[in-house]
């Protein structure tokens, strides 16, 4: 069913309330002079949630498209606007209490959270390549904005300038593919583009052209999901931006990089067969991917061994592990895929959690440099501990919810006969533990002459690890439901 | 079809052609007589004091990017105001919420200082 402008509005309230609810922060911002910085949090976080509310109603499972074929409403979206706002409300808490950006007014912060998270949601749904863009785009001018919000930092400033240039030529770069394929096929609309290359129809249909649109629109996606060779700006706009944007940047927007990814690749460019999927002949994109995948995971692990910057160090071992979410979309199976959402879900929690604890430390040190960190263990035990888990999962060792992620990613590879493609990843896990106990070496085991002066951590922001900690210990037992719906999630809407 | 797109390459070596063959044949037949006039960068015929390359006031930025708004503003309500009679009384009231969102935005902006040339400092965030 292609519904129009007006009937798909029923289906579009959680995009609408977190419209209202920017126009509603950016109100009160000028109006509440006194009230205004506990009135914008609050309904922001009221935004968030309504907005969560409304999409877990929302039936996604008929086939649909909305606004004329403009945006596909399936369970995959719905999967990804859910990963979306969730990752919004715990940035926003994650915000609250945070010395970075207490410092300068937060008014916009909160319009421009909302703002993502808006264009997040839209480029989860989208199957036409304008719709596609444009969503992209304002997620991209958003994050611009967020990463410069220290404006008396020249770090931040610098980060800033950095993520718009590279930003610029890597989505100029995938709007030449478009337009290729445009070109090629006469439509713009994913499933159109799709008929049309399966039916060999199109217009000078040339492998070289193919395969340059695929090289062209990956530059694009992997410039969202930090994927090398696109990955430059990465370690740089981590490291100026906010702690809090930081972690917002490494998990939302490089999820619904992998969200529209996969739209393009699976929905766009493959032949759909029940739950597997098969390349058109002439396209080998699997194989492009393959190779991103390698390179990311290999390169951001052996960058982060030498870092002595914990944002740094994060932030390459986010590269590393958009690494690992590629494995699953390459493999153009339902297992693959559902791999890749559950190494997403876990993802979100012990990435989120691990900035946050870089945060809390930084609220009282001022400092993100892991020497630093020495000693940490006896100013503040559950601090550390935390830290740990994060870390643990990270690496992905049993009892904590990473194992869960990797044994999903590793067993799909498996599954689909690439026994190399495993081992790379494996013997990348195993690189990748390195770092991260080097720094839960520096917290726990060594110690510095200073005497061990408590760590102050807020109440609120003490709720919030603790909120992030559960479903990295727990996840483990209580698997099935997350099994569940990731199964589920995997319906992509293949047009009608 | 591999034709079609040879116009393409056609047009841009005549393009790439037209600018450099005149050039060349300027710089042939032209008299080449230089005074200190001459060597002054044209400014709507006034003499130009000091260098050019000076940081202009951020400022301008900031107005380019409210002008924007309007533009965009236009951009949008051209095609909507050419249909209105066709889809009634719906398009009209989405072209009041469009509009009032773009009234936020200038109401922001104007909260905020930046319709005046000095910023109010108070107001400085």
């Amino acid at each position: 069913m292609n519904l129009g402008n007006l009937d798909s509005l029923t289906f579009f309230y959680p995009e609408l309330i977190l419209l209202g609810g920017i126009l509603l922060v950016v109100i009160s911002d000028i109006s509440l002079k006194g009230l205004r910085d506990r009135v914008n949090p609050l309904l922001t976080l009221a935004a968030l949630l309504l907005a969560l509310f409304y999409t877990l109603q929302t039936d996604h499972g008929s086939a649909m498209t909305l606004f004329e074929g403009m945006l596909a409403l399936d369970n995959f979206a719905l999967f990804f606007k859910a990963f979306m706002l969730v990752a919004g409300v715990l940035v926003l808490l994650g915000s609250l209490h945070s010395e970075e950006l207490a410092a300068v007014h937060q008014g916009e912060f909160h319009a421009l959270l909302l703002a993502v998270t808006l264009g997040m949601l839209l480029m989860a749904n989208s199957a036409h390549l304008v719709m596609l863009y444009l969503s992209l785009e304002l997620v991209s001018l958003t994050s611009y904005i967020m990463v410069g919000y220290l404006r008396s930092d020249r770090l931040s400033n610098e980060a800033s300038m950095k993520y718009i240039l590279f930003g610029a030529v890597s989505t100029g770069a995938m709007l030449y593919g478009f337009s290729l394929l445009y070109g090629m096929t006469g439509s713009l609309d994913l499933f159109a583009i799709r008929d049309a290359l399966l039916a060999q129809e199109v217009v000078g249909f040339n492998q070289v052209t193919l395969m340059l649109v695929v090289v062209l629109t990956t530059a694009g996606f992997g410039f969202k999901t930090a994927a090398v060779p696109f990955h430059f700006w990465c370690p740089d706009v981590y490291t100026g931006a906010p702690t809090p944007v930081t972690a917002f940047l490494s998990v939302a927007p490089k999820a619904a990089g992998f969200a529209i990814l996969v739209r393009f690749f699976l929905g766009g460019l493959s032949q759909p067969a029940g739950e597997q999927w098969g390349f058109i002949s002439g396209i080998d994109w699997p194989l492009v991917l393959i190779v991103v995948s390698v390179l990311t995971m290999s390169l951001g692990n052996i960058a982060a061994l030498t870092q002595n910057n914990l944002k740094r160090m994060l932030a390459y071992s986010s590269i590393a592990h958009a690494g690992y979410i590629l494995m699953g979309a390459v493999l153009l199976t339902g297992t693959g895929l559902k791999a890749m959402l559950v190494y997403l879900f876990v993802y979100l929690f012990m990435n989120l959690g691990a900035f946050f604890v870089v945060t809390v430390i930084f609220n009282s040190e001022k400092t993100f440099e892991l020497q630093d960190y020495n000693g940490m263990f006896r100013r503040s035990p559950f601090l550390a501990v935390a830290m740990s888990i994060f870390l643990l999962s990270l690496i992905g060792i049993p009892p904590f919810a990473g194992f869960l992620g990797k044994l999903y990613i590793f067993g799909a590879v498996i599954d689909q006969g690439l026994y190399w493609f495993a081992v790379v990843g494996a013997l990348n896990a195993a690189v990748a533990a390195f770092y991260y106990m080097r720094i839960m070496k520096h917290m726990i085991l060594e110690n510095d002459d200073r005497p061990p002066t408590p760590l102050q951590i807020s109440p609120l922001n003490r709720a919030l690890l603790v909120l992030l900690l559960v479903p990295n210990i727990l996840l483990i037992v209580f698997w099935s439901p997350i099994d569940r719906w990731t199964a589920n999630s995997i319906t992509l809407f293949g047009g009608l | 079809m591999t034709l079609q797109f040879a116009n393409v390459l056609v047009f841009l070596g005549v393009g790439a052609l037209f600018i450099f063959v005149n050039l060349l044949i300027a710089s042939l037949i032209r008299p080449s007589k230089y005074s200190e006039e001459k060597l002054i960068p044209y400014e709507c015929g006034e003499n130009p004091v000091g260098s050019p390359w000076i940081k202009f006031n951020i400022r301008f930025y900031v107005f380019a990017l409210i002008f924007i708004i309007f533009d965009v503003e236009v951009a949008f309500l051209l095609p909507w105001a050419v249909v209105f009679k066709e889809l009634g009384w719906i398009a009209f009231i989405e072209g009041l919420i469009f509009i009032a969102i773009l009234v936020v935005g200038l109401a922001y902006v104007w909260a905020k200082g930046d319709l005046q040339w000095v910023r109010p400092e108070e107001r400085y965030e």
